[in-house]
């Protein structure tokens, strides 16, 4: 085994370790530049097969959050967050009810009583050629 | 010698950078909220998932924190993130409380009056102490009248409809009189921006709104917990009689020394504890909480600014239980917009429905925890207790008071409690 110089071990030595360095430093920059921020909400909702909702039917998603209504020959879906300040309304059998300010909405979304002064939002709504529900909240 | 160094460098180089990435790993994994009034991220919760929602009114998922709070939403670190708060662990105290609690869809400037807390109690005689400070001022001969020239701090009210306009800041030390300059110092101390009470004791509060509505005391006498008394998040309506105690019933001034004393005796009574010797009390104002009886506009003031406490504190026996000859006000609750119908709804005790009947005050403030009865009486629902409580009219009573003396005082000549 041939003997190394003290002189080229140092050398050695240094040069690992700034190669280290290098690697873990360019390591770090990549981890840096791929730092992912947190995702938006999404605004495109897979509701299943449209021909799951029967006509007449108001189902709840509240992962939207969301009441999806199907008449005889459409679909419509009304936002459950509340137009004061962004709470989710609970369904009521005479229509919506906000749990943190008292609002009340009729089952068409209309202003029952303040402090909210606009209606629900409409969502609009589509189907895949593939008969899939969709619900857009942008 | 240079190789040496070389060597030396680098291994530094590497070990600096290995302290970093350390550092950089230390911090937790964040816990991502994003409120949908704000729809900006914060990483409160990565350290605050533990805490108690503050109230249903506040959501978390709707307000987040920052938006109350202050603070830097991204930062993981303690120190980093703690340091733009507003008002401490109090956003709510009145030096801050405009960008914390304010805003035309929260509590300032809103279309709805009933809304606007902050005009409200901001320029409440609780906040501004005007009363106690003009009284004072009179008796040591600094001012010729009991007119409130002064308030804690200076405070206006340009659409005043009680005459006073603007109180200037009461200054002791520009005070000549050594009293008032003693009163300045040790009797200033129950207002509503008052340096806090945090003894881990049973008169600890906050300032600002807090200090009447985040609840440091409990109204088990027996069990409260004084280790944990300054560490709640909640904020609530349902105020017990004991956290109005931290202020009103904590001790009592002493006017030859201009000190106060504080008290000292530790009852587990409620009626020991609601009353100290000398007072005049009838059984239900020592049963029920104070809030039961005194309304809003007593407690937090009307946004106008008053000269005392007796021309904004109102409410007497009769508003509950009328006179010989005249029933107590009622209303019928026909608009779905009535106010009584939001205030039950923020301290759910009663279960108030269109159509029902409740007692209202001689300004016409709901009481909105009463009702009338199919058989005349009255009900009451303590707000902070949920007790229910049945009451009786004056009229058609044994009473043989005459109807010219009907404040409260009379009806403690007769029906006072005997300790």
């Amino acid at each position: 085994m041939p003997e190394i110089s003290r002189r080229d071990f140092l050398k050695l030595a240094s040069q690992g370790f700034i190669a280290l360095s290098g690697l873990f430093g360019l390591g770090m920059l990549l981890r840096f530049l791929g730092y992912q921020t947190e995702p938006p909400p999404p605004t495109d909702f897979d509701l299943g097969p449209a021909s799951n909702y029967a006509s007449g039917s108001r189902t709840l998603r509240p992962e939207i959050p969301a009441v999806v209504i199907r008449t005889s020959n459409e679909f419509t879906a009304l936002s459950l967050v509340c137009t004061h300040l962004g709470c989710t309304v609970e369904s009521k059998p005479e229509g919506f009810a906000c749990p943190c300010h008292g609002s009340r909405f009729d089952l068409q979304g209309k202003v029952v009583r303040g402090p909210a002064v606009k209606p629900l939002n409409s969502l609009r709504t589509g189907i895949t050629s593939d008969g899939i529900l969709h619900v857009y909240t942008n | 010698m240079r190789r040496y160094l070389l060597l030396a460098a680098s291994i530094f180089l590497l070990l600096g950078l290995l302290i970093a990435a350390w550092q950089e790993n230390r911090h937790p994994k964040p816990i991502a909220l994003t409120p949908t009034l704000t729809g900006q991220v914060e990483y409160c919760l990565t350290c605050h998932s533990d805490l108690a929602q503050i109230s249903n009114s506040h959501p978390v998922n709707t307000f987040g924190c920052v938006i109350c709070h202050g603070g830097e939403p991204l930062a993981l670190d303690a120190n980093l993130a703690h340091s733009t708060l507003r008002g401490g662990k109090n956003p709510s105290d009145f030096s801050v409380v405009q960008a914390s609690c304010g805003g035309s869809n929260c509590h300032s400037g809103t279309v709805e009056s009933y809304n606007n807390h902050i005009q409200r109690a901001t320029t409440s005689i609780q906040a501004t102490y005007a009363g106690a400070i003009a009284i004072m001022r009179y008796t040591y001969g600094a001012q010729s009248s009991l007119a409130a020239l002064f308030g804690v701090n200076a405070v206006q009210d340009i659409q005043s409809t009680s005459g006073i306009t603007s109180l200037q800041a009461f200054d002791p030390a520009a005070e000549t009189n050594p009293q008032l300059q003693l009163f300045g110092q040790n009797c200033l101390t129950c207002h509503l921006s008052a340096q806090p009470i945090q003894t881990g004791g049973r008169y600890d509060h906050f300032t600002g709104c807090a200090a009447c509505h985040t609840p440091t005391q409990s109204a088990d006498l027996v069990s409260v917990d004084t280790t944990t008394a300054t560490q709640v998040h909640k904020l609530t309506t349902a105020i017990s009689y004991t956290q109005c105690d931290t202020c009103h019933n904590r001790g009592n001034y002493d006017l030859r020394t201009m000190t106060f004393q504080p008290r000292t005796d530790l009852v587990a009574n409620r009626l020991q504890d609601y009353y100290q010797p000398i007072a005049q009390f009838t059984q239900c104002e020592y049963t029920l909480d104070c809030i039961d009886c005194h309304t809003r506009t007593e407690a937090m003031g009307d946004g106008s600014l008053y000269g005392s406490k007796l021309d904004i504190q109102y409410i007497q026996c009769t508003t509950c239980h009328g006179t010989l000859t005249e029933l107590p006000q009622t209303r019928a609750l026909t608009d779905p917009n009535d106010l009584a119908f939001r205030l039950a709804l923020l301290n759910p005790v009663v279960d108030l429905k269109l159509g029902d009947t409740i007692l209202v005050t001689g300004k016409g403030e709901p009481l909105w925890n009463t009702r009338v009865l199919p058989d005349g009486t009255y009900q009451l629902v303590g707000k902070a207790t949920g007790q229910v409580f049945s009451f009786n009219p004056v009229m058609g009573s044994a009473c043989t008071q005459n109807g010219v003396d009907q404040s409260s005082d009379y009806c403690h000549t007769c029906h006072s409690v005997q300790r």
